[in-house]
């Protein structure tokens, strides 16, 4: 049994000489692909800053101004810190709300969007949806919505609400793909519907990502908060725009400080969550 | 239907299978039963059409012409709404076990059932019926005591033995097991195989077992099938065969890719 089984001499696969000595090389010299690469990235560089006037000497001048605008930011002023905090709680409340929206309607999307689960006539028109929301700036998304519902916090969790879709939705998508092919095809081999192939095969698996997602998208949603006020979309950010114009700079500084540590605690506990889960 | 065809669980007369028009036949015209009870192994170097022939037994596999009978059902003749039902009456068997890592071993072998299970399912909710026999059934593959942890948790070998409580939790009426030892040690191969073996006749059911390893194939099979560039070349009672009548299954001309 072991002679009909054993190797049989037979001509190997040799290697050429030139690939031979190129991988014996201690040091190997970059291929002519990664050359060219690196070419093209410089030049694409240099042109990008010459198009949008990056200049390292007028950053350099300009950094005495910037010194003094920081000077004037100090000290903070917290006589209106009731106001700032409440404020923030608003933002917070917001960040909630248009993060749960968010993440329950980007899951429905994402069925629609996965190439594992949706059929290509549902896929391609969802994909589609996803990247115009994508390409829409998110002050836009709120303004849209504050000619709709006026001014006021529920103009920007609408925003954030469909903002999320856009972005979070694709990679919502791309989890559930990247689902291992095993336990999907266990279920279709146990006679699984569609539906139970989505829920037992490939919801499961993708969880921790999602939920990882989620909170990403949480903390975004918290940095979003702060600007859409800008547009009159509620949050802290009409309290930062009016301290800026009226060059309240005390209250300006304190109220950054606060969303600072807002966003850092909210950061750490959101990374401290993810490192749990996966 | 005649006793003969129930008890031939699995009929197959010249069936040729090939995935496109211009390609060479993967299966050539295969003759095959597998009776009740009875624990077939399938024998064939890599390419040789093992896996094509359990993926056209559960309609994975477009089958391009001859007769497909499995369990009652014209495997060629199978409408799409049917495809689910005769995959749930076949019990089928990974190599890489398949099972869902982050449910607990218990779900996974409920999800056995989840062709007969109704719209309250939604909820991932199954009967106390089901659960006292899927605990059962843990238990007669020897790993109940895991029930509640993660599948993922698990050795290679204790993953395979959920798969196994987990196409017993079908009712199949006929098991097809691709590889099922491929990934595990030797010693966990012969307890896998043996509690394969012991299923087929305690239930009554064939087991197909496709294996590249011979002594496991001689040590735990009925009757062994040998494939070879998609045509059976040997075919006979365990008892009756060795290495030497099995010798056509391997390349010993030197023909085939290493």
């Amino acid at each position: 049994m072991t002679q009909l089984l054993a190797p049989k001499p037979v001509d190997r696969p040799k290697l050429d000489e030139a690939s031979r000595q190129r991988l014996e090389r201690a040091f190997s010299v970059p291929r002519a692909r990664f050359g060219a690469g690196l070419a093209i990235a410089v030049v694409l560089f240099v042109w990008s800053s010459m198009g949008a006037q990056f200049n390292f000497l007028e950053l350099g001048e300009g950094a005495s101004n910037m010194g003094e605008f920081l000077l004037r930011l100090f000290p903070p002023t917290w006589d209106k810190l009731g106001t700032i905090v409440d404020l923030l709680i608003e933002t917070l409340q917001m960040a909630i709300v248009g993060t749960v929206l968010g993440a329950v309607l980007s899951l429905l999307f994402a069925f629609g969007a996965a190439s594992n689960i949706a059929p290509r006539w549902v896929y391609y028109p969802f994909r589609w949806g996803m990247n115009i929301i994508r390409s829409l700036p998110d002050l836009v998304i709120a303004l849209m919505f504050v000619s709709a519902v006026g001014l006021g916090p529920f103009a920007g969790i609408l925003a954030m609400t469909v903002g999320s879709i856009g972005s979070i939705g694709k990679v919502f998508a791309e989890a559930m793909e990247s689902v291992d092919r095993g336990p999907i095809t266990a279920m279709e081999a146990v006679g699984a519907s569609r539906r139970q192939i989505i829920q037992y095969g490939i919801l499961p698996s993708a969880a921790p990502m999602l939920t990882s997602y989620t909170l990403l998208l949480f903390e975004g949603n918290v940095r979003g908060a702060t600007i859409l006020g800008l547009v009159g979309a509620g949050g802290i950010g009409l309290e930062l725009t009016t301290a800026m114009n009226m060059y309240d700079y005390g209250h300006l500084s304190a109220m950054v400080i606060c969303i600072i540590v807002l966003v850092t605690v909210i950061d750490q506990a959101s990374a401290i969550i993810r490192r749990k889960i996966t | 239907m005649s006793t003969l065809v129930e008890t031939r669980r699995v009929s197959l007369r010249d069936l040729r299978v090939r995935y496109s028009p211009t390609e060479p036949y993967v299966l050539d015209g295969v003759d095959l039963d597998l009776l009740a009870g009875e624990t077939v192994a399938l024998l064939g170097a890599s390419g040789s059409g093992k896996s094509t022939l359990m993926k056209a037994l559960t309609g994975f596999a477009p089958i391009t012409s001859g007769e497909a009978q499995m369990a009652g059902y014209d495997l060629t003749r199978l409408r799409p709404k049917q495809l689910r039902e005769v995959r749930s009456q076949i019990g089928q068997i990974f190599q890489q076990y398949n099972l869902i890592g982050r449910l607990s071993v218990l779900t996974n072998v409920l999800t056995g059932t989840l062709y007969n299970a109704g719209p309250v399912n939604v909820l991932g909710t199954f009967s106390a019926a089901d659960r006292r026999r899927a605990l059962e059934l843990l238990d007669r593959v020897g790993i109940v005591h895991k029930a509640d942890e993660q599948a993922r948790t698990l050795s290679g070998g204790q993953q395979q033995r959920v798969a196994i409580a987990r196409a017993l939790m079908q009712s199949p009426r006929v098991i097809l097991a691709d590889e099922p030892v491929a990934s595990l040690d030797p010693r966990m191969s012969h307890t896998v195989l043996s509690l394969l073996q012991s299923i087929a006749k305690d239930e009554g059911i064939p087991v197909l077992v496709s294996l590249h390893v011979l002594p496991l194939a001689l040590a735990h099979s009925d009757r062994i099938v040998g494939l070879r560039h998609g045509s059976i070349v040997v075919q006979g009672n365990t008892s009756d065969l060795d290495a030497d009548a099995l010798a056509p299954v391997y390349d010993v001309h030197g023909d085939e890719e290493m």
